[in-house]
C-alpha cells in the first residue's frame, strides 16, 4: 500500500514540476514582454536569461520524466517514433518545408499521453537537428515548442466510451476511469472495437472514431498556428532587427509591442509556413489517423 | 567526437545569407530603410497604417546607406549562426549521446536516443520495401505508403522492447537463479483471458520439469502456442503479452508469475524469432555487451566479457562490425552471444532456423548443442524445422490441441519423414484438353543489383493453364526475377498476352501481370479487411475481392468469412493473410499471378490452405508461377518445375508426363 501512495506522490510532484517548469519556459519565450518589467540597468540580461533558462528547463523536465519513462516498452517506443519523426522532419524540409512532423506528435501524444508526447516533440527534434546537424541557440526553443504540441494533445478531453450495445468487456470501460492510478497519464487500455470478433463496427463507435479525428484535426490547426507564434515570440526581436515599424523598442508600451508583434508574426509566418503546417496536419491526420491510432494502441504502453 | 561534416555549415552560410536578406527585405517595407544622408534609390510612398497599428509605417525612401545599415545590423546574428554550422560540422554529437546511454540520470532518454539511431537504417530499408509493395499493389495514396511502414516501426519498437525486457534493462531487483532447477511447470494453464483477439486459444494441464545441461525441442503447428509456452518461461507471455497464467510456472527458483523478465536477467537467455528486429545497439560489440552496460557493469570488465563469449562462438572477426552488415546465420550468432553474455542457466530459443541456409543451419544446431551438452546449459528450443535437432535433443515435447505431450526420439523421426514425405494431395490436373496457347514469354530478362548480375539473362515462355515451381536455394534471384517479370524497367523483357508489360500504365499493368512478394505484409494499410477488399475492388469494375478471399480459404461464400472481414488485417494468421494479399492481387484479374515464397513459415495445415488457394488462384488467372524453396511443396503442386542457379535457368525438367 505504502509503495502506491508514494508513486501517487512522485506522480502529483512530477505534475507540479511539469506545469511550473512550462510556465517559466513560456514566460521565458515571452522575454520581449518581460523587459519592460525589469528594471533599465537590467534589461540587457533579459535575452541571456532566456536563452539559458529554456535549455535548463528542458534538462530539469527530462530528469524529471526520465524515472516515468524507465521501462523497456517506453524507451522502444519512444526512441523508434522519434525516429520516424526525425526522417519526416528532415524529408519534409526536403520536399520545401512541409512540416508533417506534427501528425505524428499529435496522434502518439493523444495514444500514449502527455508525458510522452512531450519527450517526443523533444526528441524528434534533437535527433533531426542530430542527424542533419542543426544545432544551436534555437534547438532548445524549438523542442519544447514541439513537446507541447505532443503534451496538448495527450490533455486533450476523453470521451466515456459506454457503449451498451457493444458486449466489449472490462477493458473498455475502465480504460477511460480519469482516476487511472500509477502512470499518470489516462493509459489507453482498451482494446479497440475491430478486436473484437464479435461486435461489428456499430454506428457509434465509428461516428466516434471519425469525431476522435475531427478533434484532433482541429487540435492540429490551433497547434500549427500557436507553434508558429511561440516561434516568432522570442526570435521577433533578432529576426526584425531596430529600426522599422514592426521593431521591438523595449522602451515602448505593452499595446504598440504587441501590435508590432502580430504585424511581424503575420506576415513572416502565420499566412505562409503556418497555414502549410495547418493543411498539412489535417491532411495528414484524416489519411493516416485511424490507422495510424490503430497501430500506435495496438502496441499500448501499460503502468508498470 | 571529431569528425568534417560540410553539409551543416554549408546550410548555415544560406541559413545566414537568407537571414541578412530577410532583414534589409523587413526594413524596406516596414520603413526602415531610409536613413543616412547618401543618395535616394528609389521614393516610394509612405503608407501610415491605423487604429493599434498606428505607429507603423510602410515603404518610404531607399537609401543605399539605409540598405547597408540593415545588412550590417543582421551580421551579428547572421555569424552566431554561421558558428553553430561550423561546431556542428566539426563536433559528432551523436557520439556525445550515445556513450551516457543505458547509466546516469537521463539513462532512458539517452538509450531512446541510440535506438532512434540505430533505427534509421531500418527505416529506410522499410520505406525502400514499401514502395516496391505499393506499386505492385498500384495504389498511389499516402497512407499506402506511411501505414506499412509505421506498423513495421511499432512492430520493431516491440521487438526491441522485449529483447531490452529480457536482458535485463529496468531491473529494480536482481534475482540470483538457482541452477538445479531451471525449469518447473505444475498444473499450468494459459491463455489469454478475455483479450477478444486471440479467442479461445490455450494450453492445459502443463506438467514440465527440465534439467541443467538439456536440450529440449517444442513441437507443433503454427499458431499451436510454442512461442507462448516458451515465453511462459520467459517470463514475458505474463508480463508483457498479457497473457494469464495459473499454476506455478518457476524458473530457477524464481516465481514467473511475479517475477518480470528484467529481473531474472541474470540467469535466462532469451533469442527471439526476428533476431534483427531486437539488437538495441548500432555495433556488434554494444550489441553483446547490452546486458551487461544495463546493469552498470564497468566498461572494461564488459569489454573483456564480450571477447570471452565472441571467442567462444569464433565470432570475434564480427566485433567491431556495424549490426547491420551482419548476414542472416551471423545476426544469428551474435544475438546468441548477447544471450549467454550473463551465462544463463536456462537459454530459451525461439524458430532460430527460419531465415537460414544450410551452413548457418548447421553452425547454430552444433552451438545450441555445445551449450546444452558441454555448457551444461539447460536449452529449449521452439522450431518446426525439427530433422537439424535429430542428432542433438535429448527431449522432444509436442504440442497437439491444447495438450503437451512428450514425445520419443523415434517417434518423432516417423513424424518428421511422414511430414516430409507425403506432400499435399493435389489432384492431377488434366491438361490434355488445353491446347498450348502461348500467355507470356520472358525475354533476355537481366536484373543488376549494384555491381553483381543477380538474374543473367533470363528466357522461358509461359503457357495458359500452367501452375509453375521456382525453385533454388537463397540467392539464386529467384525473387528477382519475379519482380522484374512484375515491374520490368527494360522494354521488350516480358510480354504477357501480347502487351509489352514495360509499357503498359500501372492499372493495366496489373491485368496483365500481378506480384504477391515475400514480405506481403506491406500491400495492407487499412484497419478493416473489409476495406482492405473495398480498396481493392476499385481496380476492376465487378471485382469481388472478399468473395475471392472467403473462397480462397475455403469458405462457400463471403458470409461464412464475416468474422474475419471486421478483424483488422495483421489479426488475422498468417496462412489468411496470405489469402487475403491473393485475393488482392487477383482483383484485377491478372492474366499472370506471380507468387514469392507462399509457404515460408507455415505449418502442414496452413500449407494445404496455401496449395489448395494457389490452385483457385490458378483457375482465376491464366497462369500461376510460384518461388519456394520447399521440394514436397513443389512437386507435389507445379505442372512445371523451372530451377534457378546463381541468376541464371537451368535446363527446365518437366515433371508431369
Amino acid at each position: 500500500m505504502t509503495v502506491i501512495v508514494s508513486a501517487r506522490r512522485r506522480i502529483r510532484w512530477t505534475s507540479w514540476i511539469l506545469g511550473s517548469g512550462s510556465v517559466l519556459a513560456a514566460a521565458a519565450f515571452a522575454w520581449p514582454f518581460f523587459v519592460a518589467a525589469v528594471p533599465a540597468d537590467a534589461q540587457v540580461a533579459v535575452p541571456i536569461v532566456a536563452f539559458a533558462l529554456i535549455p535548463a528547463l528542458i534538462v530539469a523536465l527530462t530528469l524529471t520524466l526520465d524515472r516515468e519513462m524507465y521501462t523497456a516498452k517506453t524507451v522502444a517506443l519512444l526512441g523508434v517514433l522519434a525516429a520516424v519523426g526525425a526522417a519526416v522532419r528532415i524529408a519534409g524540409a526536403g520536399m520545401g518545408g512541409v512540416e508533417a512532423v506534427f501528425v505524428l506528435l499529435i496522434l502518439a501524444g493523444r495514444v500514449y499521453g502527455a508525458r510522452f508526447g512531450f519527450l517526443l516533440g523533444l526528441l524528434t527534434i534533437a535527433v533531426s537537428s542530430l542527424l542533419w546537424g542543426g544545432f544551436g541557440p534555437w534547438t532548445p526553443f524549438q523542442m519544447f515548442a514541439c513537446g507541447w504540441v505532443g503534451a496538448g494533445a495527450g490533455l486533450l478531453p476523453h470521451w466515456p466510451k459506454a457503449t451498451p450495445t457493444a458486449p466489449r468487456t472490462q477493458p473498455a470501460s475502465t480504460a477511460q476511469a480519469p482516476s487511472q492510478p500509477a502512470y499518470g497519464e489516462p493509459t489507453q487500455r482498451w482494446h479497440l472495437p475491430r478486436l473484437n470478433a464479435q461486435s461489428r463496427l456499430t454506428t457509434g463507435t465509428r461516428w466516434r472514431g471519425s469525431l476522435e479525428i475531427v478533434l484532433l484535426a482541429v487540435y492540429g490547426v490551433v497547434s500549427s498556428y500557436l507553434f508558429g507564434l511561440m516561434m516568432n515570440l522570442w526570435f521577433w526581436p533578432f529576426a526584425v532587427g531596430s529600426g522599422t515599424g514592426i521593431s521591438y523598442t523595449a522602451g515602448a508600451d505593452a499595446g504598440q509591442n504587441l501590435a508590432s508583434f502580430a504585424l511581424y508574426s503575420l506576415v513572416t509566418s502565420t499566412l505562409t509556413w503556418d497555414t502549410v503546417r495547418a493543411i498539412t496536419t489535417v491532411v495528414g491526420i484524416s489519411l493516416v489517423g485511424p490507422a495510424v491510432l490503430a497501430a500506435l494502441r495496438r502496441a499500448r504502453l501499460g503502468p508498470r | 567526437m571529431f569528425r568534417l561534416r560540410l553539409a551543416p555549415l554549408l546550410a548555415a552560410i544560406v541559413l545566414a545569407v537568407g537571414f541578412v536578406l530577410l532583414r534589409v527585405v523587413y526594413r524596406v517595407v516596414f520603413g526602415g530603410a531610409g536613413a543616412g544622408t547618401g543618395p535616394v534609390l528609389l521614393e516610394l510612398p509612405r503608407l501610415r497604417l491605423d487604429g493599434p497599428f498606428s505607429h507603423i509605417t510602410l515603404l518610404g525612401p531607399i537609401t543605399l546607406v539605409g540598405l547597408g545599415n540593415a545588412a550590417l545590423s543582421a551580421l551579428p546574428v547572421a555569424a552566431i549562426i554561421v558558428f553553430f554550422g561550423l561546431l556542428n560540422a566539426v563536433i559528432n554529437v551523436q557520439s556525445l549521446f550515445a556513450r551516457g546511454a543505458g547509466r546516469g540520470p537521463l539513462r532512458a532518454i539517452s538509450r531512446s536516443l541510440v535506438i532512434a539511431w540505430a533505427t534509421f537504417p531500418a527505416l529506410l530499408e522499410s520505406v525502400r520495401h514499401v514502395r516496391v509493395a505499393r506499386s505492385l499493389r498500384g495504389e498511389r495514396s499516402i497512407a499506402s505508403l506511411l501505414v506499412p511502414i509505421f506498423e513495421q516501426t511499432i512492430e520493431r519498437a516491440l521487438a526491441l522492447a522485449a529483447s531490452m525486457e529480457t536482458r535485463g534493462f529496468a531491473a529494480t531487483r536482481v534475482v540470483t537463479g538457482v541452477c538445479e532447477e531451471p525449469v518447473v511447470l505444475r498444473d499450468v494453464r494459459l491463455n489469454f483471458g478475455a483479450a477478444p483477439d486471440k479467442t479461445g486459444w490455450h494450453l492445459d494441464e502443463l506438467n514440465v520439469t527440465l534439467k541443467p545441461g538439456t536440450l529440449t525441442v517444442i513441437v507443433g503447428a503454427t499458431g499451436s502456442g510454442k512461442t507462448s509456452l516458451l515465453h511462459s518461461m520467459s517470463g514475458l507471455f505474463q508480463h508483457f503479452y498479457d497473457g494469464v497464467q495459473t499454476g506455478t510456472v518457476n524458473i530457477g527458483g524464481a516465481d514467473r508469475a511475479s517475477t518480470p523478465p528484467r529481473d531474472t536477467a541474470g540467469f535466462v537467455g532469451l533469442i527471439a524469432q526476428n533476431v534483427r528486429l531486437g539488437f538495441t545497439a548500432e555495433t556488434v560489440h554494444d550489441e553483446i555487451g547490452f546486458a551487461l552496460a544495463v546493469r552498470n557493469v564497468t566498461p572494461s570488465i564488459v569489454h573483456a566479457r564480450i571477447l570471452q563469449v565472441a571467442a567462444r562462438l569464433k565470432i570475434e572477426h564480427l566485433v567491431d562490425r556495424p549490426i547491420e552488415r551482419l548476414s542472416a546465420g551471423e545476426a544469428s550468432l551474435v544475438a546468441i552471444a548477447a544471450a549467454i553474455v550473463n551465462h544463463p542457466i536456462l537459454l530459451l530459443v525461439d524458430e532460430p532456423l527460419a531465415d537460414l541456409d544450410r551452413a548457418a543451419r548447421d553452425r547454430v544446431c552444433t552451438v545450441l548443442g555445445q551449450l546444452a551438452h558441454e555448457a551444461d546449459v539447460c536449452v529449449v528450443i521452439a522450431e518446426h524445422n525439427t530433422k537439424e535437432f535429430a542428432s542433438i535433443a535429448d527431449a522432444w515435447l509436442q504440442i497437439r490441441g491444447s495438450q503437451l505431450h512428450e514425445v520419443s526420439a523415434g517417434e518423432m523421426q516417423a513424424l518428421s519423414t511422414a511430414e516430409t514425405l507425403t506432400p499435399t494431395p493435389v489432384a492431377p490436373r488434366d491438361f490434355g484438353t488445353v491446347p498450348a496457347v502461348l500467355l507470356a514469354s520472358i525475354r533476355r530478362l537481366s536484373v543488376r543489383h549494384r555491381t553483381s548480375l543477380v538474374v543473367d539473362d533470363v528466357s522461358f515462355k509461359v503457357q495458359a493453364g500452367e501452375l509453375i515451381a521456382l525453385r533454388g536455394s537463397n540467392g539464386a534471384g529467384k525473387s528477382s526475377l519475379l519482380r522484374a517479370m512484375a515491374l520490368p524497367t527494360a522494354a521488350d523483357t516480358v510480354t504477357v498476352a501480347g502487351h509489352d508489360v514495360h509499357s503498359l500504365k500501372r492499372r493495366t499493368r496489373r491485368q496483365a501481370v500481378a506480384l504477391v512478394p515475400e514480405n506481403f505484409d506491406d500491400l495492407l494499410f487499412a484497419i478493416t479487411v473489409a476495406e482492405e477488399c473495398r480498396r481493392a475492388n476499385r481496380t476492376l469494375a465487378g471485382a469481388d475481392t472478399a468473395q475471392t478471399f472467403a473462397q480462397l480459404l475455403g469458405f462457400d461464400g463471403v458470409a461464412d468469412a464475416a468474422h474475419l472481414l471486421q478483424r483488422h488485417p495483421r489479426d488475422l494468421s498468417s496462412g489468411e493473410r496470405l489469402c487475403l494479399v491473393i485475393a488482392i492481387q487477383l482483383a484485377a484479374r491478372p492474366a499472370l499471378l506471380l507468387i514469392d515464397e507462399p509457404t515460408r513459415g507455415l505449418d502442414l495445415t496452413s500449407r494445404a490452405l496455401v496449395s489448395d488457394a494457389l490452385l483457385k488462384a490458378a483457375s482465376h488467372s491464366a497462369a500461376v508461377i510460384f518461388a519456394t524453396h520447399d521440394d514436397d511443396f513443389a512437386r507435389g503442386l507445379a505442372t512445371r518445375i523451372l530451377r534457378m542457379e546463381a541468376g541464371r535457368l537451368e535446363v527446365p525438367i518437366e515433371v508431369h508426363s
